[in-house]
């Protein structure tokens, strides 16, 4: 196999790795105290003592707590082929609890018909934890959430029937990452794979592993988002910047990759911004200090034609063609109104604001290209 | 699946229709059978091959992005995480990544929430396209599935991909060898979500915007891409329900550079078109750098601006640049300040009404606006309903007995007081608050009044402009009456006057005027009305 289709064919084995939770979450779960293992011991245990249970799983956005809720239920399910149904619910998709009920009716298979009808609210998890209680079949309950307080918006009787049991999921440590990494980029030495690449493809990863300004770059990117499906998204655009050329990863992907993710969108907005658009933001800018408490486009215009008057400035635009500069920043969502449509004033009347911060402003009148220079002026006094 | 829902859609049909259907039914039969049925061919973008370069020459200025692109979307049949195309308005998001789809020949399905403006239009809308359901008359422009609810959605979504996915998968192994044209390569469906700012305004947008967001965790298919195309950026989407954001890919705003080697393509004449662009870019890009606006400026100042060509045949490249631009220069100017102006007639005879218009200077100041005149027709008695509007919106209600009296104008008969310092101020005071507050309300008695007393001062013939006009004023006809309240209406639809609040103590609507105070003094000037005469100026 010709060495262009060698390395094509490892960027793909690793896109599709990062594209499989199941396959990242499995380093992370080896360990006999992980979530994964507790979880699973918790459920088998009411399985095989035919009791109720009900677990919580809370732990920030992309924190893998499905992905070791689906590795533990597909064990299970092959360890017990028949014992188990499964019904998924998901907030989202099933906002309203008779469209929950229709949904649990049809992954049993049953024919549909109202249960439970006319409770209060919260009726679903309620009756779901009476009904273990009461009824002779058994459940595990077990929801998953990513706020960490979700425990306090149940009711409160809902609360006194949940068994308290938590599974909190962290960040993951240093260790874990590292070993993470190793895990998905470490090509098959098998004979899946050309044997003398994947051997030099791991070598070099091991080098870059090793590397203090590599762990640097990890560290700087988990500082930022701790969360596993986080660190995904990183190493993805890592594989898709890393080019056919270099046979291997390189240092420079990662870099370019956390470039590419840290992104300031405030300023790049500043800089997309037209020059009049400008004189339009640091007019606003002005009356804001003046502490002028609110001040609407005509508010603008008025200070505009002074900044005009007093510096003799080359940009002096008619009052349409300010206005349409005024929209457009509307539409980028550097300024706003502050009012709610109240009594439909037009445009020009309706108080405005800023949406940027005078700092962010100031930086984004330095990085632009052939500002004007009285416009920097005019944000210092 | 149990027996769903193909809903037929009672329709009304007219009555020629009905009595058609008896008579010709089988010529509309035949036509209605030949009509297009689709395949998973429709499934790709279409049109020829694009190859890569073609690609990046018919988008010079966007190779970065488009590369960045391409390496995420990855090989044929390699999954792939969200991403999410963000840049103004105008920079080629939606054109790049459908053309990109079309290089690549990869099957996509393609929804915007600009036509899909509710989730249900959205949901069936992409069914419609998984499902190669195509609506016409047979099926009575009905969808194939209807869809309301996420859930829904989400089942009937995962069925229609998995039996496309299965479908490409078979048509793959089959052409493995020799590729049949038109056909879509690999496994893997696209969906492709355009104008996703839309969706915040959106009825239930709390729960809408985290479910598309989170689509592709849902579904939980390593066969299906996902591209959000956005006008604003990925932080003006927070929500407090959980989901990863996808990665970001940004489109910035052209520079000058780019937009000098967009409008250069497919110029004829290259080189007077780049004379004509190094005089006109620069200033123009100060106002704004969009593609769209820019090109139909352009469009008319390149006319103007090759208007003296013909008597220079025989000069040098130099020479001809200078004469050109000498010519051209007073125009920047102008029409730097009327460059988001659509003109309201073509713009040849725009040219020819200007030239009679104007005997001497070229060259006006910024705000020729005041000595224009009025460019659409209103009836006279809209123009006097929307000047006594303007009135009651501008001035106090009290003022209304002094000064639409017997004797209008007697205001500038009065004594002039010399200004003192506390009434300057005073007086800027409330310019400001003019300004400020803006149009205030009144009530429809008022403005009815208000019309009244000026249409009564009204007397003798008529402009010849206004022969054809059905009004009379005579006061004291109830047909008269009536015929003001359609006025008004019609005024209300137009948004010259507005509907505002309605009055706290009694309950009855107030309405605004709209208008500014230069339109107002035009309406008045086309009516030899002296409006300034009843201007409240404190």
């Amino acid at each position: 196999m010709g060495f262009q289709s060698q390395v094509e064919k490892a960027k793909n084995l690793l896109r599709t790795r990062l594209c499989n939770p199941n396959f990242i979450i499995k380093p992370l779960s080896d360990s006999p105290d992980s979530n994964y293992c507790k979880l699973k011991f918790t459920i088998s245990s009411s399985i095989t003592e035919a009791c109720n249970n009900s677990i919580l799983l809370v732990g920030p956005r992309g924190s893998g707590k499905i992905a070791v809720l689906e590795l533990a239920l597909n064990d299970l399910l092959q360890e017990y082929p028949d014992t188990i149904s499964l019904i998924r619910l998901n907030g989202l998709l099933h906002s309203d609890e008779n469209c929950a009920f229709k949904e649990i009716a049809k992954q049993l298979c049953l024919e549909h018909h109202l249960l439970f009808s006319k409770m209060g609210k919260q009726r679903l998890l309620y009756s779901l934890l009476d009904a273990m209680n009461t009824v002779t079949s058994q459940a595990v309950v077990i929801g998953v959430s990513c706020r960490l307080d979700v425990d306090q918006l149940l009711e409160k009787r809902i609360r006194s029937r949940f068994s308290h049991r938590k599974l909190l999921f962290l960040p993951p440590s240093k260790e874990d990452v590292q070993r993470l990494l190793e895990h998905v980029f470490s090509l098959p030495t098998d004979s899946s794979f050309p044997h003398d690449y994947a051997a030099q493809f791991n070598g070099k990863l091991q080098n870059l592993l090793a590397d203090d300004r590599f762990k640097e770059i990890i560290s700087s990117y988990l500082d930022l988002n701790s969360t596993i499906n986080h660190l995904v998204r990183f190493l993805f655009i890592v594989v898709s910047l890393w080019e056919s050329k270099s046979g291997f990863l390189s240092l420079e992907n990662f870099k370019s990759a956390l470039s590419s993710i840290q992104r300031q969108p405030k300023q790049e907005c500043i800089k997309d911004c037209s020059i009049l658009e400008l004189y339009i933001l640091v007019c606003m800018k002005r009356l804001e200090v003046k502490e002028q408490n609110s001040y609407n486009f005509n508010s603008v215009m008025k200070e505009y034609r002074s900044v005009h008057d007093s510096f003799q400035t080359s940009d002096y635009y008619a009052w349409d063609v300010c206005l349409r500069s005024f929209e457009r920043l509307i539409q980028r969502e550097l300024i706003c109104f502050t009012d709610n449509r109240a009594h439909g004033q037009s445009v020009e009347f309706r108080p405005v604001k800023l949406l940027v911060s005078y700092v962010e402003l100031q930086g984004g009148l330095k990085s632009y290209r052939s500002c004007p220079i009285i416009l920097q002026k005019l944000m210092d006094h | 699946m149990g027996k769903e829902e193909i809903q037929q859609i009672t329709r009304r049909t007219t009555r020629s229709f009905s009595s058609s259907s008896a008579t010709g039914n089988e010529a509309v039969k035949t036509k209605i059978s030949e009509s297009y049925i689709p395949t998973l061919k429709d499934l790709v973008f279409g049109g020829n091959h694009l190859s890569y370069d073609d690609l990046l020459s018919s988008f010079p200025t966007r190779g970065v992005q488009i590369s960045q692109i391409v390496h995420l979307l990855g090989p044929l049949n390699s999954p792939m995480l969200p991403i999410f195309i963000y840049g103004g308005a105008s920079t080629g998001k939606t054109s790049i990544i459908l053309q990109i789809f079309r290089h690549l020949n990869r099957p996509l399905v393609y929804a915007s929430y600009r036509t899909c403006y509710s989730p249900c239009l959205f949901f069936e809308s992409i069914l419609n396209q998984l499902l190669l359901h195509k609506k016409n008359a047979v099926n009575g422009y009905s969808s194939s599935k209807r869809c309301e609810k996420p859930s829904d959605f989400v089942n009937l979504l995962r069925e229609s991909l998995l039996s496309v996915i299965g479908d490409l998968k078979v048509n793959s192994g089959k052409l493995s060898s020799n590729k049949l044209p038109g056909q879509p390569n690999g496994s893997m469906v696209y969906l492709i979500l355009d104008n996703l700012e839309l969706v915040r305004n959106w009825d239930k947008s709390s729960t809408i915007l985290p479910f598309m967001f989170s689509l592709y965790d849902i579904l939980k298919m390593p066969e299906v891409g996902l591209i959000y195309i956005s006008n604003t950026s990925p932080d003006t989407y927070y929500s407090n329900v959980g989901y990863v954001e996808p990665i970001p890919v940004y489109f910035p705003e052209y520079t000058e550079e780019d937009l000098r080697q967009i409008f250069l393509r497919n110029q004829e004449n290259r080189k007077l078109y780049l004379s004509f662009l190094d005089v006109v870019l620069k200033p123009f890009c100060r106002v704004t750098r969009r593609v769209d606006e820019l090109s139909t400026a352009f469009s008319s100042l390149f006319r103007k601006y090759c208007e003296p060509l013909n008597d220079l045949e025989h000069v040098s490249y130099e020479e001809m640049k200078r004469r050109l631009f000498s010519h051209f220069q007073p125009h920047i100017a102008l029409s730097l300040n009327e460059i988001f102006q659509v003109p309201s007639w073509p713009p040849l005879e725009v040219e020819s009404n200007k030239e009679k218009k104007r005997k001497s200077s070229i060259r006006k100041s910024g705000g020729c606006e005041d000595f224009a005149e009025l460019d659409f027709h209103m009836s006279t008695s809209a123009k006097y309903l929307l000047i006594s509007a303007f009135l009651a919106s501008r001035n106090p209600a009290t003022l209304d007995a002094s000064l639409f009296d017997s004797t209008a104008g007697s205001d500038s008969h009065k004594r002039k007081r010399k200004a003192s310092v506390k009434s300057l101020e005073q007086k800027e005071a409330a310019e400001q608050e003019l300004l400020m507050k803006g149009p205030g309300t009144f009530p429809l008695e008022r403005l009815l009044a208000i019309f009244q007393c000026i249409s009564s001062v009204v007397e003798g013939p008529l402009d010849e402009e206004n022969e054809n006009d059905v009004l009379r004023f005579e006061s004291g006809d109830s047909g008269f009456m009536s015929d003001v309240l359609m006025q008004l209406s019609s005024l209300c639809n137009a948004n010259f006057i507005i509907k505002g609040g309605s009055c706290p103590l009694e309950g009855s609507t107030r309405y605004r005027s709209m208008i500014t105070e230069d339109m107002a003094l035009k309406v008045a000037r086309s009516l030899k009305f002296p409006l300034p005469n009843y201007l409240y100026r404190r």
